[in-house]
């Protein structure tokens, strides 16, 4: 009997060898590799066309120290392009994230509660509609919302001119000089086709959020006399309170990294005005090919989106109970 | 027996007013859907009547015709090419996730802990932090301008070794042990026995892995870069971005990329919202 244990072990202690080692191997090439990569690009004046030492490091991409972070803390206006760019960037991306949160709140958890009061057979359907944009490629999304945004023939324009009586032809996303309480009109238009397409998330994680409150609570309330309005503010959104916090960190973390919809709709058009921070990257990385600048930046982002993920920790640490 | 009166379902609040606010709304969020596919059947000339036609006064199918005709927009091979990489990336990330959430759950080994950890604190380093040496590794193994440079790399998903690990520890070890003592080898048992047990799990994760890789656009614009390889969301902007002032050719195209496959997301949509609703997964 012992022999077979031992047996059985070894082969326990293959098959966990046999597993193990190459997933060792393999983030260890294409995770833990290019993390180090990318930290030490940060520090170099790094250009893929340049020629360099081992692996393009040194020579014509030489070491740098931490000027590119000293040149992102440059405010004078007179700094180099790519802090300025840098500073509308990290501006731009955050008054994103400050819009996205709250309206993405403020759609969805009443839809939901919406969704939820009606008949049963109907609220599949409704979540069906509400839900389908997040199914579709965010390009497509950028596109169909491109065609409503049309200065000459888009279905927004043609909209007002209706109520109006007039011609009317705003280049909801082109034209620089609209600006409304100092946001750019271009950054509405890419918030409202993010939100379009962002807010099914929500939406199915809050539906199935109220669907798991206990019958049990919401029959006591009734019972002891609570109407519609209480219900809501002493039962419901208390108890989904973890929920709301959880999709709140949620969505502002992938607000941070917006991307697809601004380079479709106006690649950081009009006049930089929604040159968000991934854009941003993107744009010095593989159009300018200042990789080591871009790398530098990616740091920053990264931890902004880190600090944000450990308040979520935080609070998914926290224990909850009905 | 029709007398009997079948109980309505308890609705704790019921809101009257729900549907005369919903409906509305419904329709307001299915519009850039309708005046997308209502513009593919008007004609050049009326797409760019001012004001517009909301519906196609002349009813054409010539664009889908020219779109489809078009010979620098060969769609099936670019279809083909999004088809391979999400089809090999959800069978690659399936299989990596299971074998080695199992793994975590039910073996215990040397340095289990710390790389546990490891995978995990990968879920909160963003894909962008990466992308720019990720580029320059592909670069320098010549995978540039090739599939394999968007299946290679995305092997492991840190996510959903999370997720199969936390379904595999509900998994009874008698059933495991059960197998060992009537001598099954290990591969033998994660394939027949562990594997079976995380079914529903492996089609919710399959689908939100396939739904991710077809629509994904940022990677493969960086990897691919010539026409052919390219895949269907870059092909999209490309073509809009030449068809400028053509928005009807390119409103057939984008029905054509887009709504075939939005309609059987909609068939699975069951496992998507479900997968979404369990992990509170973001794109």
């Amino acid at each position: 009997m012992q022999r077979f244990f031992r047996g059985r072990d070894s082969a326990k202690k293959q098959f966990i060898a046999g597993s193990i080692t190459p997933l060792v191997l393999y983030m260890a090439f294409w995770t833990l590799l290019p993390l180090v990569w990318g930290v030490a690009l940060a520090f170099f004046d790094y250009s893929p066309r340049r020629a360099g030492g081992f692996l393009g490091f040194g020579a014509d991409n030489p070491f740098v120290s931490l000027q590119h972070f000293q040149t992102m803390l440059n405010f004078a206006p007179d700094a180099p392009l790519e802090a300025q760019q840098f500073h509308i960037g990290i501006k731009i991306t955050l008054l994103f994230v400050a819009l996205i949160v709250p309206l993405n709140l403020m759609i969805t958890l009443p839809l939901a509660l919406l969704i939820e009061s009606v008949h049963d057979r109907v609220k599949g359907v409704f979540r069906i509609i509400f839900f389908l944009p997040v199914l579709a490629p965010s390009v497509g999304v950028a596109i169909m919302w491109g065609f409503i945004f049309n200065p000459q023939w888009g279905l927004l324009n043609a909209v007002i001119g209706k109520f109006t009586g007039r011609l009317v032809g705003i280049n909801w996303t082109g034209d620089p000089n609209l600006v409304v309480w100092g946001i750019p009109v271009a950054l509405f238009g890419i918030v409202i086709a993010y939100l379009w397409q962002d807010m099914g998330y929500n939406l199915v994680i809050f539906i199935a959020a109220l669907q798991g409150i206990p019958q049990a609570v919401k029959d006591a309330a009734k019972i002891d006399g609570a109407n519609w309005g209480q219900m809501l503010t002493k039962i419901i959104i208390p108890l989904l309170m973890p929920t709301i916090l959880l999709t709140a960190v949620l969505t502002m973390i992938s607000a941070f990294q917006v991307f697809d919809i601004v380079q479709v709709m106006t690649e950081g058009g009009p006049d930089d005005q929604t040159q968000v921070l991934l854009l941003n990257i993107y744009n010095y990385a593989f159009r300018y090919q200042k990789m080591g600048w871009a790398a530098a930046v990616s740091i920053v982002m990264f931890l902004m989106i880190l600090s944000i993920s450990i308040v979520q920790t935080r609070l998914l640490r926290t224990e909850w109970e009905y | 027996m029709s007398a009997i009166v079948r109980p309505r379902p308890p609705h704790q609040f019921r809101l009257r007013p729900a549907y005369f606010l919903l409906i509305p709304l419904s329709l307001v969020a299915l519009v850039p859907f309708i005046w997308m596919v209502l513009g593919s059947f008007k004609s050049g000339r009326e797409i760019r009547k001012i004001p517009p036609t909301f519906f196609p006064q002349e009813f054409t199918l010539e664009n889908y015709k020219r779109v489809l005709n078009d010979e620098d927009l060969p769609l099936g091979i670019f279809y083909r090419n999004s088809a391979i990489i999400a089809l090999a990336n959800v069978v690659q990330v399936l299989f990596t996730s299971s074998l080695f959430g199992y793994i975590f759950a039910k073996f215990e080994f040397k340095g289990k802990k710390a790389l546990f950890w490891f995978i995990l604190s990968l879920m909160m380093i963003p894909h962008q932090m990466t992308m720019i040496p990720g580029y320059l590794i592909l670069a320098k193994l010549g995978l540039i301008n090739n599939l394999l440079g968007l299946i290679i790399p995305a092997a492991i998903d840190a996510f959903g070794i999370f997720l199969f690990r936390q379904f595999a520890l509900s998994i009874p070890n008698e059933l495991i042990d059960a197998a060992r003592v009537d001598g099954a080898g290990e591969f033998y048992i994660f394939r027949r026995i562990v594997l079976p047990q995380l079914g529903p799990a492996l089609a919710t994760f399959g689908m939100l892995t396939f739904m991710f890789n077809w629509n994904a656009y940022l990677w493969p614009l960086i990897v691919l870069t010539e026409k052919n390889v390219r895949t269907l969301p870059i092909i999209l902007t490309w073509y809009s971005s030449r068809m400028v002032s053509n928005d009807h050719l390119t409103m057939a195209a984008s029905v054509l990329v887009i709504l075939p496959v939005l309609f059987i997301f909609l068939l699975v949509q069951r496992w998507i919202v479900e997968g979404i609703a369990l992990s509170g997964l973001k794109g």
